[in-house]
């Protein structure tokens, strides 16, 4: 295993040393960097979770070492997630969510389709840029909405959930929402035009 | 011919800027008693840049400091930088400034007594620039050194502008680029050229003041300044101080050549990470955003620019006036001002 001693040095250079180390390595061979400096260890560590490895830390009187796999090249500077819907590929798309129910017919039925729905999303292996709910649709972003779970974990995969402002003032639900960035017309309309595709359910 | 003293051998290697942890300052400030006073038209809750105190109806006082360890290895430019930094706080609020103290901290046992007068020259010249006046000062022994201005400043209470006022629709400005602390560590640590360094003193030295004549003619809803919590750090507290929220485009957000490789080799300062923390859960990137630009966007500014909230129909004219003063970059236009969301910032 590549080991990189940073001991005696201060941020940003065990940082810097790391990253050169990684350029010569190919993803899924370790790494072990050593460091005697608790900043330092935080932010070699805060960098590699970006990067989406969990790097492990051990601690030997003032010696942290932090053994890591190496990164896919390719999730250099991006979430780690992410990756197969990195911005700009052609499969990217937009989910569009109109209502509070799913297809036409019994709404008991609706709903519980459009809860499996959303739950399904986060599940998929390529994830939608954006998750866009407009008239009742904005009424599964509020806090006590079923699957405002499923929608908070999908924002924190990077996902953009947009809610439609007007729709939200319309239904007074301004107090209650749980997820998402409150979005105006203008911006939901540039986000569907300029959509890969948009998925509506 | 003598060594010139290198300002930067007195600080510790270690590139982290000087400010304490905004999250730590915020705690114990409030734990203080507040004061209030119908005159006082900005106080501490907010975070704005400075107090303001209105003494009539036509005239309102700004008053603030600040003030740093050497950021830079010539005296003279570090006095020039630190004052720009200082006065910036009166230009964040619209105003103009009129008188300020010199604060230093300069030991002159450790230091040559001439570094100390070309930390004042750089100041007094940059005070003489904003058309304002150093009328006296403060030392004591201290090392390594360390300097700033108190400023006062006036506007008339009408103009003031807080960062409390960002209304929803309105456009989000920023004056100058981002990537000083990157800068500052490249080249300390040799991973970036002298122009691309150069060019970051040069924006440091940069008066706000053009900016802020342009934020008072264009009537600003809300500004603020960039400075040690970065550019997401202090739109972060302008956000929370005007009740709303703020998307922000990566793409469009200036950066100063060189920047983005420093941090590309590895080369993240330390209050950089500090940012970060500080906005935590906050602040969303979508999946398109790279982990250097979620970085720079931390990055802890010196001296940085405006950046302003301005209703959509007067952001063309204010971003062409900064520009003709400008034309690398003087005004960019970088996001928009949202409802109150569940996070204060978006970014894409």
């Amino acid at each position: 295993m590549k080991t990189i001693d940073t001991k005696g040095l201060k941020c940003p250079q065990p940082l810097i040393m790391l990253k050169e180390g990684l350029l010569g390595l190919e993803a899924g061979e370790t790494l072990r960097v050593e460091t005697d400096n608790n900043t330092s260890l935080k932010n070699l560590v805060s960098f590699l979770r970006d990067q989406g490895v969990e790097p492990e830390v051990s601690t030997s009187g003032k010696v942290h070492t932090v053994v890591t796999d190496v990164p896919e090249k390719e999730l250099e500077g991006t979430n780690p997630a992410a990756y197969c819907s990195a911005d700009g590929s052609d499969n990217d798309y937009v989910v569009c969510i109109k209502g509070e129910l799913m297809g036409e017919g019994d709404p008991e039925l609706g709903k519980v389709l459009m809860e499996t729905f959303v739950e399904n999303l986060k599940l998929q292996e390529q994830l939608p840029t954006h998750v866009i709910l407009y008239n009742a649709g904005v009424k599964l972003a509020m806090k006590q909405s079923p699957v405002c779970s499923a929608l908070t974990e999908l924002e924190e995969l990077g996902t953009r959930i947009m809610l439609c402002g007007t729709c939200i003032d319309h239904y007074g639900l301004q107090m209650d929402i749980g997820v998402g960035m409150i979005s105006n017309m203008v911006v939901i309309t540039e986000t569907l035009a300029s959509a890969g595709h948009v998925v509506t359910p | 011919m003598k060594k010139k003293f290198d300002l930067l051998s007195t600080i510790e290697y270690g590139g982290c800027s000087a400010k304490l942890p905004a999250g730590l300052l915020s705690e114990v400030l409030s734990k203080l008693p507040v004061s209030t006073d119908p005159r006082l038209l900005v106080d501490v809750d907010t975070h704005d840049d400075a107090g303001v105190y209105k003494i009539n109806n036509d005239t309102a006082l700004i008053f603030t400091t600040d003030f740093f360890p050497p950021i830079c290895s010539d005296a003279y430019e570090f006095g020039e930088i630190a004052a720009a930094n200082a006065l910036s706080d009166v230009y964040a609020m619209g105003g103009a400034p009129l008188v300020a103290l010199n604060l230093m901290m300069f030991s002159q046992e450790k230091i040559p007594l001439e570094v100390f007068g070309e930390i004042l020259r750089g100041g007094h010249d940059k005070v003489s620039e904003a058309g304002a006046l150093v009328v006296g000062g403060h030392t004591i022994d201290d090392h390594p050194p360390k300097f700033g201005l108190a400023v006062i400043g006036t506007i008339h209470p009408d103009k003031l502008i807080t960062n409390a006022g960002a209304l929803p629709g309105d456009l989000l400005v920023l004056t100058k680029s981002i990537g000083t602390g990157a800068l500052v560590s490249g080249m300390k640590n040799g991973l970036c050229s002298q122009t691309e360094y150069n060019r970051a003193l040069e924006q440091m030295k940069q008066l706000n003041r053009r900016g802020a004549e342009l934020a008072v003619k264009y009537r600003v809803s809300g500004m603020t300044d960039i400075t040690g919590f970065g550019l997401a750090g202090h739109a972060m507290k302008m956000a929370e101080a005007s009740k709303v929220s703020f998307r922000m485009r990566t793409a469009q957000i200036p950066l100063l050549p060189g920047a983005y490789q420093v941090f590309e080799k590895g080369s993240i300062p330390g209050a950089t990470f500090r940012n970060l923390e500080f906005t935590g859960p906050q602040v969303h990137f979508t999946r398109g955003v790279e982990y250097n630009l979620k970085m720079l966007v931390h990055d802890a500014q010196t001296s940085g620019g405006l950046l302003m909230s301005v209703n959509p129909d007067h952001a063309g004219q204010l971003v062409q006036e900064l520009n003709d003063l400008d034309p690398s970059g003087g005004g960019v236009i970088i996001g928009e001002v949202l409802m109150k969301s569940p996070r204060t910032l978006y970014f894409e």
